[in-house]
């Protein structure tokens, strides 16, 4: 306070304004220099650095939402529907945001009411997925459970519910085989198809898989603006691009057919085949025991999956193609072609049968114990006499036999559509030596000539055989997509031969061992055949033999017998006789098939 | 000389254009505030920009009213002043609601106001009072030590609420103050040692975890991307995508859709370099230095040190605002919640911002006045 007053201050005060400007300036220049160190701070994040930043600010608002492309629905011939989607929900959960993985997933069973090691179990399969990528956690939750999951999702943002379409399959098992079933990529296929994305399926087997590609289509997708909770904002679509839905397909299959066979093989194990002998078109093909595919469309836990593979009967088999069996008196039909193709055996020739004769030092029964007495080749397969069989066997050889079965397609894929055809075995004394490391014993061709011995053949090679008899010697490819196949290719067999062997079949039926094949509807020829399973010392009545050793039951047929479309095969796996066994199907099949074929 | 006749307004004839520069300057920053608020606020409800409106208004009579008011008057009640202002800023620490996890709020009918920026006008008024007659003829012994002591009071009581930003400015103020009264290098010394005393007692004694953790996460923002270091990449790559020219209104992304943390308050600056880019972050940082360059020239003309000093602690305060959260917009300085002058939505701040500028305003009104 003095100082105001003194002079000397006044002076003095001058003095401090003076130093204290000076220290401001400096001060101010200080503030400069920090207002260009910010300022510099800016230019550097703002100009220099800005693409990155402008990258990371759309990744902050941008979400790429996929649109699923609906897989194509399935059709037989007719255009009825085999399989198509219907709408589901799913919980997907996204692991990088939820704070306590294990709170999460008690959360999710508590509402599901399922296991939490279920679930746990069920992520433990996306292990390879990174953690920011939703993942699968269940499939089909009901409406009320959706519910709680989005009430949930203020504190949860890890669940997501998604809403997709289940595969459905309207025929569950009576088409199980043929349209195949789904399953989840592995993540070896998730690493080579970009296009895959968490919680796809794709096909497994059937026609599923063999037309994936096309019935998966191609997916789109939504470019949208979220905010910082993960909310959709409401404004149009950054960007957008539809996704194109799966192909349809349409199967040579006729439903009604298929559904009959299905039914008729029902409580057996076994498999029907049926097919047009014109051009090999399948229309119907059924394998016993079958399966659900609706079981695999959501998704199948290991234990359940396990549960379906080792089910007794193996129900996942295909027995009409992955499958092969001794084809018994069927292959009559083979050997017959190969009697007459040869040459010096004149088909009148008669041979005595009663009942057993001895060839190599061994005795041959044949399947009529009292005997056929003097039959000639036609007699011998319309009542199928095994000794005339064994004896001109014998005399043609086994190099003969061989080349006329391979003709007509047997020992060899038919080269249907369908994954995992078996190419069966028509043995021969080269085949030994290569694959056997033994010489060829002369007694197997005895065996070869009646359908035993090495031989094997799957159902739907039967089919081919018996189409290519039925169609005058053209032999077909099996197909079961429409538009599919290859034009017939000649056996190489003459016309005679066919014809020789066609007309006997035809008599087979009409009075011979496939009598129970007859229809009023259509007439019908075909063949029987009981193939032994295990090799017999002495005789035994099929119907004696304990179930897993009973014959198998064959028959092959074809109708009308003039103008051939339809060629079934019966086979029933140690169903006994052929001619009681399976002979009988075939008949309710051409029944069904002809009898109001108007309104297929 | 002759007396002419009586003047009605012979303080308004001395207002010069250092003061018309300073308050337009003023007035610019606040209508860019309200702009940003706008934009900030479209997600909030609508109330923000109506009452922003009301305080910027409120300020100008704050302004008003402060250079009217003869600064000299204000320096002799400058310890009474002091006094009723720690006193409410101690009735908030102990008896204030909390908001945001701090007592430091009063409410006045409906609107919210911080105690403590009336007490940083009233601690730079006492503190220009006691330094300047410490200076004169020759600084007492000890001076220093009781001026930190004057400011130590409330910075404690803030600090408690606790509103460590709120607290740590009063820190760029008296160091202001000191360096232009003039200390000797010894003390600037002895000043920074026990500065670094007093911030480690803090960081084991003082700070909260949520505090802690902040200032941790500051020197690795990307350790853990959604946890604390979450404000400081979203405020960033806010500030970044602006580029040049910026979004344009209401096309920040980053702000609408609620990645910035508190777009209208303390980050509003982030709000603007989004939306206005680098174009518009010069134009304000230019507005700030045009401001604070007209206020050190009031302190150049003033005629007494108390003037000097007052001007310098007024002007520190800002300028530690404004440098402050610039810098913690763009990630050079921890986050806490330090508003920026004028641009920044909040009433209290609003008003100390303007009142300050109305007293220097008045103090360069009085440069002959009162030698």
């Amino acid at each position: 306070m003095k100082s105001r007053r003194n002079p000397a201050g006044e002076h003095g005060s001058d003095r401090l304004l003076l130093d204290m400007a000076v220290r401001l300036r400096w001060l101010c220049g200080a503030l400069g220099l920090g207002l260009a160190v910010v300022l510099g701070a800016y230019w550097y994040h703002q100009i220099v650095r800005a693409e990155r930043y402008e990258r990371l600010a759309e990744n902050n608002r941008l979400r790429v939402l996929r649109l699923d492309a609906p897989r194509g629905p399935i059709h037989d011939r007719s255009g009825r529907i085999l399989v198509e989607n219907t709408p589901t929900f799913r919980l997907m959960i996204d692991r990088s945001r939820s704070a306590d993985l294990g709170a999460s997933l008690a959360l999710a069973a508590e509402i599901l009411g399922r296991d939490e090691r279920e679930l746990r179990s069920a992520l433990e399969r996306h292990r390879g997925v990174p953690r920011e990528v939703p993942v699968l956690l269940a499939e089909d939750l009901e409406l009320n459970q959706v519910a709680r999951f989005e009430v949930s999702v203020p504190e949860h943002r890890e669940f997501e519910i998604a809403t997709s379409r289940r595969r459905l399959y309207r025929h569950s098992f009576q088409t199980a085989h043929l349209v195949g079933y789904l399953g989840e990529p592995t993540p070896a296929e998730h690493a080579r198809d970009d296009s895959l994305a968490a919680g796809d399926l794709i096909g497994r087997s059937g026609v599923e898989l063999l037309r994936d590609r096309a019935l998966r289509g191609t997916h789109g997708e939504r470019t949208v603006v979220i905010d910082s909770l993960g909310r959709l904002m409401p404004v149009e679509d950054v960007r957008r691009i539809d996704a194109a839905p799966g192909e349809s397909v349409v199967l040579t299959i006729d439903l009604r057919l298929q559904q009959l066979a299905e039914s008729l093989l029902a409580d057996k194990a076994g498999a029907i085949v049926a097919l047009d002998p014109r051009d090999g078109a399948v229309r119907a093909m059924v394998s016993s025991p079958s399966f659900d595919p609706n079981a695999f469309a959501g998704g199948l836990s290991q234990e359940e999956w396990e549960s379906i593979v080792d089910a007794p009967g193996k129900p996942l088999q295909n027995r009409a193609i992955q499958n092969v069996y001794p084809p018994g008196s069927v292959f009559k039909i083979a050997t017959a072609a190969a009697i007459l193709a040869s040459g010096p055996i004149d088909p009148e020739e008669t041979v005595y049968c009663g009942g057993a004769t001895r060839l190599y030092d061994r005795r041959w029964r044949c399947w009529q114990p009292r005997g056929h007495g003097r039959v000639d080749l036609r007699a011998a397969l319309q009542h199928s006499c095994d000794i005339y069989f064994y004896r001109q066997a014998v005399r043609i050889g086994i190099e003969r036999i061989a080349a006329a079965a391979r003709r007509l397609g047997l020992g060899g894929r038919t080269g249907i559509e369908l994954p995992g055809e078996n190419a069966g075995l028509v043995p021969d004394p080269q085949w030994s030596r290569d694959r056997r490391g033994y010489p060829w014993y002369p007694g197997e061709t005895v065996s070869v000539a009646i359908g035993q011995g090495p031989l094997l053949t799957s159902p739907l090679q039967v089919a081919v055989m018996t189409a290519a008899v039925a169609n005058g010697g053209l032999l077909v490819r099996p197909h079961v997509l429409e538009g599919g196949g290859a034009p017939p290719a000649p056996t190489g067999l003459a016309p005679a031969v066919v014809s020789f062997v066609a007309e006997a079949l035809a008599n087979v039926v009409a009075n011979g061992t496939g009598a129970s094949a007859r229809t009023p509807v259509v007439a019908v020829a075909g063949k029987t055949g009981t193939a032994q399973v295990v090799a017999q010392e002495t005789w035994t009545r099929s119907e004696d033999l304990p179930p897993d050793q009973a014959d198998h039951a064959w028959f092959t047929s074809w109708a009308p017998v003039e103008a051939p479309e339809l060629v079934v095969v019966v086979f029933v796996e140690h169903g006994g006789r052929g001619s009681e066994a399976a002979a009988p199907l075939a008949g309710r099949l051409h029944e069904e098939y002809f009898g109001d074929s108007g309104e297929t | 000389m002759i007396p002419a006749r009586p003047d009605p307004w012979p303080l308004v004839r001395r207002v010069r254009s250092v003061s018309w520069l300073l308050g337009s300057s003023a007035l610019a920053l606040s209508a860019i505030g309200l702009i940003v608020i706008s934009s900030a606020s479209a997600e909030l409800d609508a109330g923000h920009v109506s009452r922003q409106s009301a305080w910027i208004a409120l300020g100008l009579l704050a302004m008003a009213a402060a250079a009217a008011v003869d600064y000299a008057l204000l320096l002799r009640y400058a310890f009474w002043i002091y006094l009723a202002a720690v006193a409410a800023v101690a009735a908030v620490t102990f008896f204030g609601h909390e908001a945001g996890g701090a007592r430091s709020w009063i409410g006045i009918g409906g609107f919210g106001g911080q105690p403590s920026d009336f007490c940083k006008i009233a601690t730079v008024l006492l503190l220009a009072r006691y330094v300047a007659e410490a200076q004169a003829p020759v600084a007492p012994r000890g001076w220093l030590v009781a001026a930190s002591a004057l400011v130590a009071v409330p910075v404690a009581l803030i600090a408690m609420q606790p509103d460590m930003g709120g607290a740590m400015m009063f820190v760029p103020m008296l160091v202001a103050m000191a360096l232009v009264a003039g200390v000797r290098r010894r003390s600037v010394l002895m000043a920074a040692a026990a500065a670094a005393l007093i911030a480690g007692g803090i960081w084991i004694f003082a700070l909260q975890d949520y505090q802690k953790e902040r200032l941790s996460s500051f020197f690795r923002p990307d350790a853990d991307p959604l946890g604390s270091g979450y404000q400081v990449r979203q405020s960033r790559i806010a500030v970044g995508s602006g580029q040049m020219l910026g979004k344009g209104y209401g096309e920040g992304t980053q702000s609408n859709l609620q990645f910035l943390p508190t777009p209208h308050t303390d980050f509003a600056f982030a709000v603007l370099a989004e939306e206005y880019g680098f174009a518009g972050v010069t134009v304000v940082l230019g507005l700030f230095a045009l401001y604070l360059w007209n206020g050190a020239r009031v302190a150049f003309a003033a005629r007494d040190p108390a003037g000097v000093l007052l001007v310098t602690g007024l002007l520190a305060f800002i300028a530690g605002h404004v440098l402050y959260n610039t810098a913690m917009v763009v990630g050079l300085l921890p986050i806490t919640g330090i508003p920026l002058p004028f641009l920044s939505y909040g009433g209290s701040f609003m008003l100390f911002c303007c009142a300050a500028t109305g007293l220097m305003i008045g103090l360069d009104a009085r440069r002959f006045v009162n030698v």
